[in-house]
């Protein structure tokens, strides 16, 4: 049958899991606070405003933890997208997104012990974990602690910023979200990427 | 029929008052004042404020005032100014016994009560607050000015800021029920003063909310000018929807002063709310909300779209190859 490679070590699949549940619950909460409407809540005000704001300390702390960890075994190398030919790369990945995986091809970069990830994975990855998580992290923490925030801005309410930039962040991760997710059943079979991310094992 | 009558002579008293009364408006319109008798005016009140301000009790005017007395007396011309009833004579309401001092006894009995010029709004505040939780007990020991500072406030109509409404509107309650000595004063006796922020424990920042929102945006049933019914526990707000909202009543209680002059900045809806405050639910842009929904929804269409051609082909695939 198929090979398989042992890819990720148990601090990565749990960090990844207990991240998925919180995310989840915070883009679901997060919604339900946003688009509140006393016609059709999808959560109750106050109990979606106190578990955003559990979820989201967890997530802080979490992301915390991420970093440390990441610096503390080095995995932080696996989000740097190496040249040379990472654009050459990122374009063969897409066309195989965008054509080849409807011919049945094999992925162009399967995983390797050195290289988890392929370079249009790496760049994603790298953007949502170092830019999108710290954004929305941040300025979640300033909206539960507004005397943080500037009192003012540009003649408005200083929280005003904070809390766009919050949503904005927030829906664009729940765009990778859907996306990532979606991306998982292109394995060798549907469950496999799922299962990788389970037991620790790659089949390719 | 029978409330009618009950009504009926109230009625007629509040018109027949109001007709006497209506001069006494007019000599207080801010509008229709003119330079000179404003300087006669704080001219007069001079006259008071050389003794009843930090200035007069540092350098009385007169010898062996009693100056432990006059300390408890003292009014700030500044906040006056800007109050209410700045463009008037102290001597308007101190009209008897105090022209001269030592004031003459007894003098506390005649000043002017609010009801001598403000005859409408004090039957309806009255009616109102005989329904309040401040009547069953507190009937006698309550007054306009308990709440109302007639030399310091400032409607919440003229004060444009909506926070400065709520610091002022917040601090007449928190006096009392953030003090036990001053409630105690009021209470009746066996009455303990229940913790504020224990008994909002239920309302998350709750200290934001002081800063943002007033004691009676919650405690008061929705009327078009503030109703004076103070609620208790049983009627108060506790639907947070109701002000994180598109349809937020904060736009017709403490933001309904603004919320008429500022139409729609930056196309934010309840964007009256903007210069002060982000209310999650009521700080909302319609064209964002669009396009992030839009945005969510065309990549779970996109994925599904993929994820069906997929199948599709694969099981043309193994069709084919079979
Ligand atoms: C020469 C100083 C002086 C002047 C001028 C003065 N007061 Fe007073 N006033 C006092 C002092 C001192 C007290 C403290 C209580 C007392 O001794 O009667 C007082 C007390 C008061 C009180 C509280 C009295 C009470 O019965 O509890 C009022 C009201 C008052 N003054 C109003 C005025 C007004 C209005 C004016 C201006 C028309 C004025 N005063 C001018 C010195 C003055
Ligand atoms: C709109 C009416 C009104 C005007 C104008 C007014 N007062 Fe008063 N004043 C009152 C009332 C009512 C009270 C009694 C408040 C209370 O019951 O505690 C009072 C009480 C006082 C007291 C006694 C406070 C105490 O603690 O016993 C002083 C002093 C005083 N006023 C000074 C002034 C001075 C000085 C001015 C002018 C700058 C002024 N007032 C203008 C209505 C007025
Ligand atoms: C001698 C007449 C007089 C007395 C007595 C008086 N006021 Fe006034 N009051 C006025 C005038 C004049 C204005 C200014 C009206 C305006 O600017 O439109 C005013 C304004 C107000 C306002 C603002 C109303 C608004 O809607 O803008 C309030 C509230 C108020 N007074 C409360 C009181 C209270 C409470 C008392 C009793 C402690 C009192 N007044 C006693 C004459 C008086
Ligand atoms: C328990 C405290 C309390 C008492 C007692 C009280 N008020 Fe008020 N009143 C308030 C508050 C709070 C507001 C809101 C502030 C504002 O709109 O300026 C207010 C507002 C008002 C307004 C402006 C209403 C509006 O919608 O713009 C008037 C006029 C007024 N009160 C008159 C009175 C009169 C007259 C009395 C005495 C019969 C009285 N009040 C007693 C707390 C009180
Ligand atoms: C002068 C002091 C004083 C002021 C000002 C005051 N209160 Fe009160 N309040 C009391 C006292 C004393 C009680 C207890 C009454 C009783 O037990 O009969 C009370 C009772 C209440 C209650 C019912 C709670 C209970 O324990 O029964 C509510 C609600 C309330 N106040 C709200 C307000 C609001 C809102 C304001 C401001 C608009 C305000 N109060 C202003 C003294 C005050
Ligand atoms: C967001 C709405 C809201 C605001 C703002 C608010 N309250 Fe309340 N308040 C409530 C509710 C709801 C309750 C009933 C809580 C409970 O059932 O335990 C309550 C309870 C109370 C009680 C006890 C009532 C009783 O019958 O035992 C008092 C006193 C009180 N509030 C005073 C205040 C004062 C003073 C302020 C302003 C500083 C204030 N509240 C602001 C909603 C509010
Ligand atoms: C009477 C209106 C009112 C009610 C009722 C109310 N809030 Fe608020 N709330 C506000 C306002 C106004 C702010 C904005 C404060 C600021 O930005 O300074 C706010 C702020 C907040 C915030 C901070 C984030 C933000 O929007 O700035 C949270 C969280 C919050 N409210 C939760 C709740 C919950 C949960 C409830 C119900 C239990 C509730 N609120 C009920 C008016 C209200």
């Amino acid at each position: 049958m198929s090979e398989r490679i042992y890819l990720l070590p148990v601090w990565i699949r749990a960090w990844h899991w207990c991240n998925a549940v919180l995310i989840l619950t915070l883009i679901v909460t997060g919604a339900s606070l946003h688009f509140s409407d006393p016609n059709l809540p999808l959560l109750e005000f106050s109990r979606a405003a106190s578990v955003h704001n559990v979820a989201g300390v967890a997530l802080a702390s979490l992301y915390g933890l991420f970093v440390v960890a990441n610096i503390v075994s080095g995995n932080w190398w696996q989000y740097v997208p190496k040249p040379p030919g990472i654009g050459h790369r990122c374009m063969v990945q897409a066309r195989y997104y965008a054509y080849g995986i409807f011919r049945g091809e094999s992925h162009p970069y399967p995983p390797t012990r050195e290289a988890n990830f392929n370079a249009l994975q790496a760049l994603v990855y790298w953007f949502v974990m170092y830019i999108l998580v710290p954004t929305v992290v941040a300025t979640g923490l300033v909206f539960m602690n507004p005397e943080i925030a500037p009192e003012r801005l540009f003649g408005l309410d200083g929280l005003l910023p904070v809390a766009v930039l919050h949503y904005l962040s927030g829906t664009i991760i729940t765009l990778f979200v859907v996306a990532h997710i979606y991306l998982g059943t292109t394995g060798v079979t549907v469950t496999s990427l799922f299962k990788m991310m389970i037991t620790g094992w790659h089949e390719h | 029929m029978t409330v009618l009558k009950e009504f009926l002579p109230k009625i007629w008293l509040l018109l027949a008052v109001f007709l006497v009364v209506s001069p006494a408006w007019a000599q207080g319109d801010a509008k229709s004042i003119n330079p000179e008798l404003l300087e006669k005016i704080r001219k007069s009140n001079a006259e008071c404020f050389a003794c009843h301000s930090e200035a007069g009790l540092k350098n009385p005017p007169l010898p062996g005032l009693d100056l432990a007395k006059l300390r408890e007396t003292i009014r700030d011309d500044e906040v006056f100014k800007n109050s209410n009833h700045g463009k008037m004579e102290c001597r308007q309401c101190h009209g008897q016994g105090y022209q001269a001092y030592p004031h003459a006894v007894g003098s506390k009995q005649l000043i002017s009560p609010c009801e001598q010029c403000h005859a409408v709004q004090v039957m309806k505040a009255e009616m109102q607050f005989d329904n309040s939780v401040h009547a069953k007990n507190l009937k006698d020991k309550f007054t306009c000015s308990t709440c109302h500072d007639p030399h310091v406030a400032l409607a919440a109509a003229k004060l444009g800021d909506p926070r400065k409404a709520a610091a002022q509107d917040n601090h007449m309650c928190l006096e009392c029920h953030n003090s036990d000595l001053t409630f105690a004063k009021y209470a009746p006796a066996d009455k303990k003063r229940p913790n504020i922020d224990k008994i909002h424990a239920w309302l998350p920042n709750t200290r934001l909310h002081w800063d943002a929102v007033r004691c009676v945006d919650c405690h008061t049933p929705v009327a078009k000018t503030l109703s004076h019914e103070i609620a208790n526990k049983d009627k108060a707000e506790r639907n947070c929807v109701t002000c994180h909202s598109t349809n937020t009543a904060l736009a017709t209680r403490l933001y309904r002063h603004v919320a008429k002059t500022e139409a729609n900045t930056y196309g934010f809806a309840n964007s009256a709310l903007l210069n002060s405050i982000y209310v999650v639910g009521a700080t909302r842009h319609p064209l964002l909300d669009w396009a992030m929904v839009g945005l969510v929804a065309a990549t779970v269409a996109g994925v599904l779209g993929h994820g069906l051609v997929r199948i599709i082909l694969a099981w043309r695939r193994n069709r084919s190859g079979r």
